[in-house]
């Protein structure tokens, strides 16, 4: 081979070489294990931490069983205990921090029940003007049984 | 010390060649630990494709949904950002014509109010709204870093520390169902809770809807309630004719809906 072309070929493989090195800093060590994206990041997003504990986990005897027992008997069952009291995960892991209130305004309980036109007509709704004389709603139903249903 | 060219280039060389091997077996050293802690989780994704149901006939509009999703993922509620939110379409006879008003304030969080007279509205429903997680997702394809993909268990994801905020995925989304996040100064969506559904549990807006319009299932399982509508009900999807193949089936749809 001439020299000048053995020249060109090793500062060709020395910049090939320079640009592997360089990239294998740059590029994080799971890129690609699954796809084009780092795979790493799949088990990041899977670890986040989870608020919303789910209706069952207040079931247990030793915690809120008597809500739950008439709770899932009632006209209410479909409503998620969290939905009316927020997320309660850190209060499922330990006892001792307390979810926040539940909000028992007319307003709350006026999202799913007030009438709106764009609601199925067949969704039990009242007209907040004249049901319930402005009382709060929880003075005649009970949220965690509204009707003896 | 004297060199010759010949030997300064031979060891240059060397010393090159020793590096790059030396990163290559690092790197492979903490590639096999990465992998055995993924493995040691008890989720297969393998084992999963999963698939949303919405039912607009049922949809109140509570706003629940959008209001569990921001508590859940930790979106700011000062900020006019929505991972999934509701809209409220109304028809009204404008003489001859139909106009239809289509709106969603605060993204429904609040609930909404009748600011039309009852008696003007012809026909008025709920459509809840969230990233369709597309087998062909656009927003994947526009990506430059490779920092949004999907899964093999079918769900779209951004990856946090990789993004680099370009905000193309944004543009590219057909649905709007990106947004940004300005915390973290990247591009953030919908994961379907990807937190909650490996470990078991249902997405957050899934298990507040109080009238179940929203369904979430595995379409591998043949048993799965989702599949169960799929093949009982009519069912449609947002914008088809784009060929992003959503995978947030619709019931329900009406024709004004897009
Ligand atoms: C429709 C909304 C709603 C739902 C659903 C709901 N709650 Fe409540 N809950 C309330 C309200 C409002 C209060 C405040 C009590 C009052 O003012 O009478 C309350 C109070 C409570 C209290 C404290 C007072 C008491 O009665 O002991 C507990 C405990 C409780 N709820 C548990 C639950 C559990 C467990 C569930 C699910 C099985 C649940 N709640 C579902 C609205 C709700
Ligand atoms: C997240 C939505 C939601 C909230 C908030 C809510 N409800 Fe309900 N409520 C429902 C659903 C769903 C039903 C069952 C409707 C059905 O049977 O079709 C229901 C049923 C009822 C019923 C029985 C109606 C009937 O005819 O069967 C009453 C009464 C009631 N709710 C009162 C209340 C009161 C009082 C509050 C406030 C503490 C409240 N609701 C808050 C969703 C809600
Ligand atoms: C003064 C007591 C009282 C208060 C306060 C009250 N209600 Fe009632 N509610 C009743 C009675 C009695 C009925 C059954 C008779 C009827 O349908 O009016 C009823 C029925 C209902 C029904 C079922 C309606 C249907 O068509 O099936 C809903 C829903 C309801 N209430 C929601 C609420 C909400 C929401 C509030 C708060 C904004 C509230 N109520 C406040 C007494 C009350």
């Amino acid at each position: 081979m001439q020299p000048h072309l053995k020249r060109a070929f090793i500062i060709l493989i020395l910049v090939i070489i320079g640009f592997l090195f360089v990239r294998s800093f740059i590029v994080p060590g799971s890129f690609g294990q699954y796809g084009w994206y780092r795979g790493d990041s799949v088990a990041e997003l899977r670890e986040l931490p989870v608020g919303y504990a789910g209706s069952a986990s207040c079931s247990d005897v030793n915690c809120h069983n008597s809500v739950y027992t008439i709770w899932v008997n009632s006209s209410h069952k479909t409503v998620n205990c969290e939905t009316c009291h927020g997320p309660s995960q850190n209060h499922v892991t330990d006892t001792r921090t307390m979810p926040t209130p539940a909000n028992d305004t007319r307003e709350f309980c006026g999202m799913c029940h007030f009438k709106r036109t764009a609601r199925p007509a067949d969704f039990p709704q009242i007209d907040p003007d004249t049901h319930g004389e402005n009382l709060q709603c929880t003075y005649c139903h009970n949220p965690h049984k509204p009707w003896f249903l | 010390m004297e060199l010759s060219r010949r030997e300064f280039t031979k060891f240059g060389c060397k010393i090159i060649i020793g590096a790059a091997a030396g990163t290559t077996l690092i790197e492979s050293i903490a590639t096999i630990d990465a992998q055995e802690a993924t493995s040691s989780k008890n989720y297969d994704w393998t084992k999963h494709y999963w698939g949303y149901i919405v039912d607009t006939s049922k949809c109140i509009g509570c706003g629940r949904c959008a209001n569990a999703c921001k508590l859940e993922n930790h979106v700011p509620f000062d900020e006019p950002v929505y991972r999934t939110w509701v809209e409220r379409y109304r028809i009204t006879n404008e003489g001859r014509e139909e106009k239809v008003t289509i709106d969603s304030p605060n993204g429904g969080i609040d609930g909404f109010t009748d600011d039309i007279p009852a008696d003007e509205v012809k026909k008025a429903f709920y459509v809840p709204k969230i990233c369709n997680h597309c087998e062909n997702p656009p927003c994947v394809q526009v990506c430059p870093v490779g920092a949004t993909y999907e899964t093999e268990d079918g769900v779209v994801l951004v990856d946090y520390n990789y993004c680099i905020g370009c905000r193309y995925c944004i543009q590219g989304c057909p649905y709007g169902a990106r947004y940004f996040n300005t915390e973290k100064g990247t591009a953030d969506k919908c994961t379907w809770c990807y937190h909650r559904i490996t470990k078991g549990l249902l997405p957050a807006c899934v298990q507040a809807c109080p009238v179940g319009a929203r369904k979430f299932g595995d379409l591998k399982d043949p048993e799965s309630e989702i599949n169960k509508i799929l093949d009982k009900e009519r069912i449609n999807v947002l914008k088809p004719d784009l060929g992003t193949k959503p995978k947030v089936y619709y019931v329900g749809l009406d024709r004004e809906v897009r």
